[in-house]
């Protein structure tokens, strides 16, 4: 038999095909991203990948903060302008209706203190709903607020 | 030659039989050497890129009140500190840069994508579920195991290359099925036809820092752009695995995602370059693409030649 006879098929030897390390690999991948993707769970790595699945209209309730002053007047300060830390705590502040008053005072403080690092006269911090709706009005889009103030913790003197 | 001209005719007739070979080859069907390594490379570089340019080392000033740990990172109580945050930085970066120029790279590129994944791990440990960098992680996954001794000049397409390259297609077909599929599941068909992509759109600086918020209230001011936006976003998603049988389109949908991706980064300020590059990366036979390119200028140029002998005799 010569050399090219012995030759397998090109993409059809015996070994030419993937090893069986890698048929577990594919099997066990495929396992890891379908169960939780038609579920709809997240245990990251592990997600359902549910990217802006819910439909918005033109209302919205967001969790925000908003620093006091000294004397006593209140801004919202956004998450996007706080370090990279801080950035993302809407989802902890959404969880803080069904946590201990401990809890939702930890929360507080810290983030008074990532406000303090940017506002560092904040006296205390101010954690919010914030109803907003978007309307229509004299040709151009507006943002309406209805803040609904959920937990207040102040600097230590 | 092309993995098509390879492929052995499917065995039998039923339309089982060839739905399950067709299922059969989009995963362990033949590629060539030079696209396995390009891809292996390319993923390399952009983990690496990840690694070396994300902000990580902010995040070790992450109050423990407000970390909340992946799962696989649970036994953490709070954000490592930003020596971890540059030590992992550095051995990702530099096993990355290894498995691009080809050094040990099955090791090399198992250390770059478990640093990756420690890495975005630690970013996603602050309650909200991220997704910017898990396509490249899933997709990048199978390459854990890919040959690393690839014969890159043999144009055969062969089954042993073929199989990281064919399911990471899958997996990039699967995550935007799945994004699609969830849209559907929790919101129905009026997702992309209603008035969400309006809202989505004027709420989106709030989301994120868009660059261009001009662009959110034009498409708001818009509906039937807001609506076309959203039929073109869920219908690119729930057809997505075409990509999976029908190598042509390939094409097509790495430049739907390239332009979803930035027109997000756009309107809501969201970072997903991974995907857009990660995309077509995989789905692109980029050395096919190449060879082909230089076959039609060596045909071009043997017409040109051609005509002009001709010219010349006349």
């Amino acid at each position: 038999m010569s050399d090219v006879a012995a030759a397998p098929a090109a993409g059809r030897g015996s070994d030419d095909r993937a090893p069986r390390g890698a048929r577990w690999l594919v099997g066990i991948l495929l396992v890891l991203l379908l169960v939780p993707g038609l579920i709809g769970f997240d245990a990251w790595p592990l997600t359902g990948w549910r990217l802006f699945s819910l439909a918005r209209d033109a209302h919205q309730t967001r969790w925000v903060i908003q620093a006091v002053e000294p004397g006593g007047d209140r801004r919202v300060v956004s998450l996007e302008d706080l370090p990279l830390a801080y950035r993302h705590a809407e989802w902890p502040m959404a969880d803080l209706p069904g946590a201990s008053d401990a809890r939702r005072d930890d929360v507080c403080r810290a983030l008074l203190g990532g406000v303090r690092r940017i506002e560092p006269g904040a006296a205390a911090l101010v954690i919010a709903r914030d109803h907003e709706e978007i309307v229509h009005r004299d040709g151009r889009w507006v943002t309406t607020h209805d803040i609904e103030p959920f937990h207040t913790c102040r600097a230590a003197p | 030659m092309t993995a098509a001209t390879v492929r052995p005719q499917p065995p039998g007739r039923t339309a089982g039989e060839r739905v399950r070979w067709a299922l059969h080859e989009a995963l362990w069907g033949p590629e060539t050497g030079s696209r396995l390594v390009v891809v292996h490379v390319g993923l390399s570089l952009l983990i690496g890129a990840r690694i070396a340019l994300g902000s990580y080392r902010q995040l070790a000033i992450t109050p423990p009140a407000l970390f909340d740990p992946v799962p696989f990172l649970g036994w953490l109580d709070r954000m490592p500190s930003a020596e971890v945050f540059v030590a992992l930085q550095v051995v990702g970066a530099l096993a990355a840069l290894a498995a691009a120029l080809r050094r040990r790279p099955r090791l090399a590129f198992a250390v770059a994508w478990i640093c990756y994944l420690v890495l975005a791990g630690l970013r996603g440990s602050r309650g909200k579920v991220l997704h910017n960098d898990l396509l490249l992680l899933w997709a990048s996954a199978p390459f854990l195991l890919a040959p690393t001794r690839v014969d890159t000049g043999d144009r055969t397409p062969r089954r042993r290359y073929g199989w990281p390259v064919r399911t990471s297609i899958v997996i990039i077909a699967l995550i935007y099925w799945f994004a699609g599929y969830h849209k559907l599941r929790r919101s129905g068909p009026s997702w992309a036809y209603g008035d969400n992509m309006r809202y989505l759109s004027l709420y989106g600086p709030s989301i994120g820092a868009s660059p261009w918020p001009g662009l959110a209230t034009w498409v708001g001011d818009n509906i039937w752009v807001a609506r076309a936006a959203g039929v073109f976003i869920l219908g690119t998603e729930l057809t997505f695995p075409v990509v999976i049988f029908v190598r042509p389109a390939r094409v097509l949908y790495a430049l739907a995602a390239v332009f979803l991706h930035i027109t997000t980064w756009l309107l809501l300020g969201l970072d997903y370059w991974a995907w857009a590059i990660t995309v077509p990366l995989v789905l692109i036979d980029w050395p096919g693409a190449l060879a082909g390119a230089r076959r039609r200028r060596a045909a071009a140029r043997t017409r040109a030649a051609a005509g002009a002998g001709a010219g010349a005799a006349a």
